[in-house]
């Protein structure tokens, strides 16, 4: 193998001494870093929906025969799924009515009549690393970075940037992800973390004197500079693992809301109170 | 206006190769993983032009796949880069000229890309990048980069014309 001349190890050099700077530099979404994704991500937003809509049956057949997922079970599933909701829907809509009763007896607002902002899930990631999403709704819809992600069934992530017609959102399942958790029915809280694992994530920071149970449901905590509201729903606790030297328990949340093939979500347009 | 020069003509393959990535390619999944163009892209610049080809191609590449996603900015100018430059390095490197080799070259080449990719950036802080996906990613790209090299050979050819090479041309 030829060695490499020394304008050619000078480039190398200089590009890679460029790309660490860039790293170091960059604050992650804030500074030049993201205005620059911002104005790339509405150039390329228009091309994305033109090809979207185009590609769209190709992409459907592609999809059923590579996804890991079998079609024929899930809607079995699901049919199913729809005849036991429809015999809760009564049931909670008396729950419901006497929740949001309580929550005003006690000041807190219901999280129903957070404003929201519907969106459709344009496509996952574009590389290959990075438990993201993106959304048909930016700015120009009101979205701003932070954002609660929900979709019917619960939490499903975080808005963590923005351009003028898209926001890319980074799902609960991250490694990056944390939220912080109360239990109901207990006064133990919480941080969530996700694990790259798509039906659980983890909690800990419990205090192992609280009685928490396996069935016991998680919800957002609200607390402290938590840029979500409270009581939104996260999952149900699978697991719970007690650290006696610690004081401390640990706990495994299966989630409530699938972040696998999500088609439609919505943005709380929730601000944490100043 | 002409287009005979191989910044240009670089530059717009660059771009499409952007645009093809995050409309179509992207789209198109196995197991959770797509191909990756702009990488396919900087290992054949650099088995096509050389090593610095192969890291100013790669740098551009890696600069607009961090505009598109939300991975630290600057992660995949360098993992892309140094890709580049690996391809070279293994093209340069092998004496016969098959289309195996040229598809080995293409695979191990982007295989080293997304694991600097993946460990670089779980040095900077980023949680998501080294776990279990990681080898399906390693696989799923290096499978797909090696079919994917040899149009995109072609297209690195069209950019970089005078750079034309009997070992090149016989495949």
């Amino acid at each position: 193998m030829a060695k490499p001349s020394g304008r050619t190890r000078l480039t190398i050099i200089l590009l890679v001494v460029t790309a660490l700077a860039l790293l170091t530099v960059d604050g992650r979404g804030s500074g030049p870093a993201a205005t620059v994704r911002n104005a790339i991500g509405s150039v390329f937003a228009p091309i994305g929906d033109v090809a979207g809509g185009i590609i769209r049956p190709v992409r459907n057949v592609w999809n059923g025969a590579f996804s890991d997922t079998n079609y024929e079970k899930e809607n079995e599933e699901l049919r199913q799924e729809v005849e036991k909701l429809q015999g809760e829907v009564i049931a909670n809509e008396v729950a419901k009515s006497q929740l949001q009763q309580l929550l005003e007896l006690v000041g807190i607002p219901f999280v129903g009549e957070i404003p929201r902002v519907h969106a459709g899930v344009v496509s996952g990631s574009v590389g290959n690393f990075g438990n993201t999403i993106e959304i048909d709704r930016g700015a120009n819809s009101g979205i701003k970075r932070d954002q609660p992600v929900i979709t019917g069934k619960g939490l499903v992530g975080r808005v963590i940037e923005v351009s003028d017609s898209r926001a890319k959102v980074m799902l609960i399942t991250s490694n990056n992800f944390n939220v912080g958790f109360s239990v109901v029915g207990t006064s133990a809280v919480g941080v969530a973390k996700g694990q790259g694992n798509n039906e659980t994530i983890n909690g800990s920071n419990l205090d192992s004197r609280q009685k928490v149970q396996v069935g016991q449901i998680a919800v957002t905590s609200g607390l402290g500079d938590s840029v979500y509201p409270p009581n939104l729903p996260i999952g149900t606790i699978t697991e719970v693992r007690n650290n006696a030297a610690m004081l401390e328990s640990m706990v495994t949340i299966r989630l409530f809301a699938s972040t696998t093939d999500l088609t439609y979500v919505d943005v709380l347009q929730w601000e944490k109170p100043k | 206006m002409t287009f005979e020069n191989p910044i240009i003509r670089y530059g717009i393959l660059i771009v499409t190769a952007a645009l093809l990535q995050y409309a179509v390619i992207s789209q198109f999944r196995i197991l959770g993983v797509s191909a990756d163009l702009l990488l396919v892209l900087a290992v054949a610049a650099g088995m096509r032009g050389g090593p610095d080809t192969g890291a100013i191609v790669g740098f551009f590449c890696g600069l607009l796949l961090d505009c598109l996603t939300v991975t630290p900015f600057g992660l995949g100018a360098l993992a892309y880069l140094l890709a580049g430059v690996c391809g070279a390095g293994l093209e340069r490197a092998t004496v016969h000229s098959a289309r195996w080799l040229t598809m080995t070259v293409a695979a191990l080449s982007s295989m080293a890309g997304i694991l600097a990719f993946a460990i670089v950036g779980a040095i900077v802080g980023d949680g998501d990048l080294v776990n279990g996906h990681l080898v399906t990613v390693l696989l799923i790209v290096a499978l797909t980069s090696s079919v994917l090299v040899f149009p995109v050979l072609a297209a690195c050819r069209w950019a970089d014309p005078d750079e034309d090479r009997i070992r090149a041309a016989t495949r």
